[in-house]
């Protein structure tokens, strides 16, 4: 297994090389530049901007010194914030963004997974349509629809909390829930798949007709194997519940990272779109990899390969 | 079914799996037959897209109309769900509304489906260094910025709907594709799975008559999980300006616009919400129908 481990590691770094050479790429095609706002700045102010940050040089002089600061750890400075480095946006931001998905996640799979277990137990009753149609509903609602839905409710009708903000711990509950129900949803979805599936194997039918408990059919042996549709799921669900919704930030008004995933797309700033998107495959690829880890400690059948 | 299979005779294993290969099919649909919740959804899905795709003919206005004398006002004769703030006709909107998100819907998943399902079953299938080459693929892709992408699609064809499709179908089947790679290395140990391999069959066939018509409950699951994330998407992009543009609509931009003013216009809301919600749970109960019709271990009665 380390083994495993220690060469999933090594190969992170030519998929990191060629996101980042990849993105580089692709925001400098993206017609316009971080220096052309609708305020057009005067020419020669512009070009001592661009000078400032290198960008009059080529574009593969560019590229080496992205990738010479990036060797070391730099993500360069931000052009858009100025003053703010890349590393200083993100590391003030993830914080916010790491303990609402934490809060998120926790809902979620409390929720999802109860819903989804003990609707497969139950098979076509009351306790299998209610939960899955309340799932259902979780998912079609869109998160611009719940979280000003909920504001309304519980901050303007109820008065029980704040309408936005990030101060007190009050205020991690309504965006907690606006993000987490729809990933509850899912799995709940997902996990009554999972669990009709290996409900339905021998290994299951010898269990019961042995005398098993039901209470240690599922948790001794189904769960293990129902549950993998789930853990597929969780490792990019989880990368895209702790780097933060755009949606929800903006709803909220909440400092996360998420906005920045579409703010710096929009306002060309090409240094703070690199560094997000490289964070966030970082992250991606260090949860897939816990994943399939995961997978094979659940799937004795699984092998490290 | 497995274990006989692998426990048949060679000449035996030809003879039913030609029986297999034909009557997995029929049975499902005659199973899908049965389940009246499958088919009520089925011809409601069916209904809604015929109703979509007439809208020019069908809806009562243009959908660029506009009466700024009226704004918004409540449903009433004439305007049957109400209008928006331009004094739009909602459900002229809704119909052609339709036609864009039922589109995107079947056409990016279907992509995603595509894609992802063979994606991830050669690649958990082969094992080894394909493996390794096409899963990191996969994690390029899925860290690769999404709004740059569409910016830059739209700046290289223009903007072109049919685009919006092929880019959300284009990072949907990644996830698909984890899903299915996962189900098709634990089943690739399974006893019919050698005993075909043993038999010498040919790989594709192995992958696509045996191993996929075995994870298809997941495929399907995930699948109707994805059409309804699809549709948000697109609202997402709407939203963001990358989208449908106004005064064309759809489901997801009229549910965009109706958050906006949920209190003062609660219809704005109510009429697009209930209308994807109503396709979503007939979609669910399609899907699940089709689950349980094609689960290859149930009975055949």
């Amino acid at each position: 297994m380390f083994r495993f481990i220690a060469r999933r590691f090594l190969e992170m770094i030519p998929v990191l090389f060629v996101i980042a050479t990849l993105t580089f790429f692709m925001v400098r095609l993206a017609p316009g530049g971080p220096f052309t706002a609708e305020k057009s700045i005067p020419p020669e102010i512009q070009k001592k901007l661009e000078a400032f940050y290198g960008l009059n040089k080529p574009l593969y002089q560019q590229y080496l010194d992205y990738m010479g600061n990036l060797l070391k750890g730099d993500l360069g400075p931000s052009f858009k914030y100025a003053t703010w480095s890349v590393n200083e946006l993100i590391w003030s931001a993830f914080p916010v963004s790491l303990e609402l998905g934490c809060y998120a996640l926790a809902i979620a799979m409390l929720l999802g997974l109860s819903a989804g277990i003990i609707a497969s137990l139950r098979q076509n009753t009351a306790m299998d349509h209610i939960p899955m149609s309340l799932a259902m509903i979780g998912i079609c609602v869109p998160t611009f629809v719940l979280g000003p839905l909920l504001i309304l409710v519980f901050g303007f009708a109820l008065g029980w909390v704040n309408v936005s903000g990030w101060d007190s711990a009050r205020d991690r509950i309504l965006p907690a829930l606006t993000l987490g129900t729809v990933y509850a949803a899912y799995i709940a979805r997902l996990a009554r798949g999972g669990m009709l599936e290996i409900l339905n194997q021998d290994f299951i039918r010898t269990a019961r007709s042995k005398g098993a408990s039901s209470a240690r059919i599922v948790f001794k042996h189904a769960l293990k194997g129902g549950l993998l549709p789930v853990v597929s799921f969780l490792g990019p669900a989880i990368a895209g519940l702790i780097t933060g919704s755009f949606v929800v930030e903006t709803i909220f008004q909440i400092p996360g990272l998420g906005r920045f995933f579409v703010t710096a797309a929009f306002n060309r700033d090409y240094t703070m779109v690199l560094g997000t998107v490289l964070f966030y495959a970082v992250l991606i690829i260090l949860l897939n990899l816990v994943v399939d880890v995961v997978q094979v400690w659940l799937n004795p059948k699984l092998r490290f390969e | 079914m497995q274990d006989t299979l692998a426990n048949q005779a060679p000449n035996d294993i030809q003879f039913s799996e030609a029986e297999v290969g034909t009557s997995l099919w029929r049975d499902a649909w005659h199973r899908l037959q049965k389940n009246k919740m499958a088919v009520a959804s089925a011809v409601i899905i069916a209904a809604l897209s015929l109703v979509s795709a007439f809208a020019p003919w069908i809806a009562p206005y243009s959908y660029e109309e506009q009466n700024l004398e009226l704004r918004a006002v409540s449903p009433r004769p004439g305007h049957w769900l109400g209008t928006d703030a331009l004094g739009r006709d909602q459900l002229t909107r809704l119909l052609y509304g339709g036609r864009v998100s039922l589109m995107v819907g079947i056409v990016a998943t279907g992509v995603a489906l595509l894609i992802g399902v063979t994606y991830g079953a050669v690649s958990g299938f082969f094992g080894g260094k394909t493996d390794i080459v096409m899963m990191r693929t996969v994690d390029i892709i899925y860290a690769l910025p999404f709004t740059i992408f569409v910016i830059l699609l739209m700046v290289f064809f223009g903007r072109d709907i049919r685009l919006l499709f092929v880019a959300i179908g284009a990072v949907e089947w990644l996830t698909m594709a984890r899903i299915v790679r996962g189900q098709v290395q634990s089943l690739k140990k399974q006893e019919f799975i050698e005993a075909a391999r043993a038999l010498g069959l040919p790989r594709w066939r192995i992958i696509f008559l045996h191993m996929i018509p075995n994870i298809l409950g997941p495929i399907i699951v995930y699948a109707t999980l994805t059409v309804p994330s699809v549709m948000l998407l697109e609202a997402f992009l709407s939203f963001l300006g990358l989208g449908v543009q106004p005064p064309m609509s759809s489901w997801g931009l009229m549910i965009k616009d109706g958050a906006d003013r949920m209190e003062e216009c609660p219809w704005l809301l109510v009429a697009p919400g209930v209308t994807l919600a109503a396709t979503l749970f007939c979609l669910n109960f399609l899907g699940d129908g089709l689950r349980d019709a094609l689960d290859v271990r149930a009975s055949k009665d």
